[in-house]
């Protein structure tokens, strides 16, 4: 990955980043019925988009790593995975700090709550077989299935959890719509916090991604040299 | 024969003569019905809510043993690797290991009903046969996300632990529309009333066997 | 003159850092066969390995068929037997029904009747209903080249055919050999420290420190008991 483009990202994440704070915490009013806490909200949906847009990524590159069957695709949906993985569990931590104050509780089993959760589930089984599993052509395969059973899942996962909300009977009345943004200015708010979450997201990507790279570089590397030596005659 | 045939009549044939997967499945979904019973408040031990819990609970530990079994058989003298050298297509080996641990489940699941009616004091009838299709469809489901799992878990070095952490998420819809169709068929529901809860099912089974037929050869090389 | 069945290109495989084989090129041709020497941990299994497409080369590559051995349909799988270290047969079925069961993947036509003949071949008709956890390593070996051989393919790949077999083990051990040499098929088979030396149609190779050359008997074990008696089994 180029080394400039990744330093271009950095600097936009922190003018963005700036930015979002300064109009979350700052530009945007008060809303009315929840008070400072909605403000979590800023950084709650972004985090949000973020992480399953993530792990979209991680899908889509285990389709192509198992078709075409290059290393870069193992080592892209590796990166994003971890990376919708901390996007996702701070959904899930925002998402609590929020809900405590507002719906009285820390968690609740709303749909897209719950949704959110199972992802994070799938994902943490993911990271569980990549870390007791050697770094080789087979794990890789192996969280590409994954990967990709995952997301396929997840359609029938929101089917169930919606279903099920529904008709069990509600523990909590839930304010639906409790989002609503009278204000432009909140409206503004988001979409800058959303470009700075998106470029941050981007930047850690590269980064893992990256770092990845260079981890299979150097395993081909060392194999090459091995490979030299070896047909040198020497041990 | 086909090579699905062979393998499915060579594993059955194998859990006749003392494979025994199906007898282990049966007593854990003893264990877990009566942890279940202990477990519960006196007053709420008798509804087809708790009932639902429990069998859909011993689904689950029992389908993970269940298609562990399954693939353990295999790896006794490498004879996983000696199927893999057969000319036959890996999607048909996907398919006879799915239906030998849906039918090692099924059995369990069908003692596991007995049980159910004896530990929550439920009665025999038209609500108790409504269930059997909804479990069916669950230990299908369950069996073609595990054997396609099992496939990866036993490969690494957790080995057989990671399975659960793997498949249990996965299996979370069909969980939800099970138990919720369960209860409601215990509780006396017509069918109609839970078509949806079996329509999400139907959904599951049939993309995770799909998956399951395409994925198996990734999970399956060995190279 | 016939392709190859059998042809690689530089072919190397190392384990973590370590190489066990070093740009290897070697070729056989139908009806050839090749008796592949060297001492343990000398990289001999990992070689049939890669040739049946059980294990992907670090470097270069295998043709078998002039197919890549790492992209190998079934229709080529099909061709291959394998005798691996491992006898791939299931300790609680019986040798018939292992038989019968593997002739039913190869598609035989009747599986039943492949697996009687096997047995028989293999002097194994006395126990064809013992299972196979029962039996002995050597009548195990038996059945893992039945099994191998089952299907009659053109590339036979033995790891070892000679281990624990008795002197009546080793002679049909040697007869299918070559039989499955008479018939047009190509044998690789990976032996330790017997120098099995055989008719024109046998290539001796020496496989130490990851190289592949040719085999220079030493005298004290051309002499040894084994050696002499696998060599005058395959002179015919």
């Amino acid at each position: 990955m180029n080394r400039n483009i990744r330093t271009i990202v950095a600097a936009a994440t922190f003018i963005l980043m700036i930015a979002a704070l300064f109009m979350v915490f700052d530009y945007a009013p008060t809303e009315a019925d929840q008070g400072i806490v909605q403000r979590i909200f800023y950084f709650h949906v972004p985090c949000a988009w973020v992480a399953f847009a993530s792990f979209g990524i991680a899908a889509l590159s285990g389709i192509l790593y198992l078709w075409l069957g290059d290393r870069i695709w193992d080592d892209l949906e590796y990166a994003a995975a971890e990376t919708g993985m901390v996007f996702c569990t701070l959904v899930l931590v925002t998402g609590s700090l929020w809900a405590k104050p507002i719906w009285g509780t820390w968690w609740t089993w709303d749909s897209r709550l719950t949704t959110t959760f199972i992802l994070w589930l799938m994902y943490g089984g993911y990271m569980m077989m990549r870390a007791s599993a050697d770094d080789t052509a087979q794990t890789a395969r192996f969280g590409a299935v994954i990967a990709i059973v995952a997301a396929a899942d997840v359609p029938v996962v929101i089917a169930s959890v919606r279903l099920w909300r529904t008709i069990h009977p509600a523990v909590i009345v839930t304010k639906e719509g409790g989002h609503g943004l009278e204000d432009p200015r909140m409206v503004a708010a988001l979409l800058v916090s959303l470009a700075a979450f998106t470029a941050l997201y981007g930047w850690l990507l590269m980064l893992r991604f990256a770092q990845l790279r260079a981890r299979t570089r150097l395993g081909a590397l060392a194999r090459e040299i091995a490979l030299a030596y070896a047909a040198a005659g020497d041990d | 024969m086909s090579p699905f045939a062979a393998v499915l009549r060579k594993d059955l044939r194998l859990e006749l003569r003392g494979g025994n997967s199906t007898l282990s499945l049966v007593a854990l979904s003893l264990m877990v019905m009566a942890v279940m019973v202990f477990t519960q408040a006196e007053a709420k031990s008798h509804d087809a809510e708790s009932a639902a819990a429990a069998i859909w609970i011993a689904m689950v530990f029992s389908g993970v043993i269940g298609a562990t079994r399954v693939l353990t058989a295999e790896r006794e003298n490498g004879c996983i690797r000696g199927l893999l050298l057969c000319p036959i297509d890996p999607a048909g080996l996907y398919a006879a290991k799915l239906c030998a641990a849906f039918i090692f489940m099924a059995i369990a699941e069908a003692a596991a009903m007995l049980m159910m009616v004896l530990f929550f004091n439920l009665d025999f009838g038209v609500p108790l046969l409504r269930t059997a299709p909804i479990l069916m469809l669950g230990a299908l489901g369950f069996a073609a996300a595990a054997t396609l799992l099992a496939a990866i878990s036993s490969r690494t070095r957790a080995g057989d632990m990671i399975l659960p952490i793997l498949a249990v998420p996965i299996y979370v819809p069909a969980l939800i529309a099970g138990v919720r169709a369960t209860a409601a068929a215990l509780g006396g529901a017509p069918m109609g009333a839970i078509a949806q809860w079996l329509k999400i099912m139907v959904a599951f089974d049939i993309l995770l066997v799909t998956a399951g037929c395409l994925l198996f050869e990734y999970a399956a090389r060995e190279d | 003159m016939s392709a190859p069945v059998v042809e690689t290109h530089k072919l190397s495989m190392l384990y973590g850092q370590s190489p066990v084989l070093r740009e290897i090129d070697f070729k056989l041709l139908p009806g050839y066969g090749a008796f592949v020497i060297g001492g343990n941990g000398a990289g001999k299994s990992t070689l049939l390995r890669i040739l049946a497409g059980m294990a992907a080369p670090t470097a270069g590559g295998a043709l078998i068929f002039g197919r890549d051995t790492r992209r190998m349909s079934a229709r080529y799988r099909r061709r291959i037997g394998m005798m691996a270290h491992q006898s791939f047969l299931y300790p609680n079925l019986t040798a018939r029904e292992n038989l019968e069961f593997y002739a039913a993947l190869y598609g035989l036509p009747e599986p039943r009747v492949s697996a009687e003949t096997w047995l028989d071949k293999v002097g194994m008709a006395q126990f064809a209903d013992a299972r196979v956890r029962a039996v002995s390593r050597g009548m195990e070996q038996r059945l893992s080249a039945a099994r191998a051989l089952i299907a009659d393919p053109l590339l036979v790949l033995l790891d070892e055919p000679f281990a624990s077999l008795d002197s009546d083990g080793a002679a049909i051990m040697a007869r299918l050999i070559r039989e499955a040499l008479d018939r047009g098929a190509s044998v690789v088979a990976a032996m330790h420290g017997v120098p099995a030396i055989a008719g024109t149609d046998f290539q001796v190779f020496e496989l130490a420190r990851g190289h592949l050359g040719p085999f220079t008997p030493k005298e004290e074990e051309t002499t040894a008991w084994t050696g002499a008696r696998i060599r005058s089994l395959l002179h015919r």
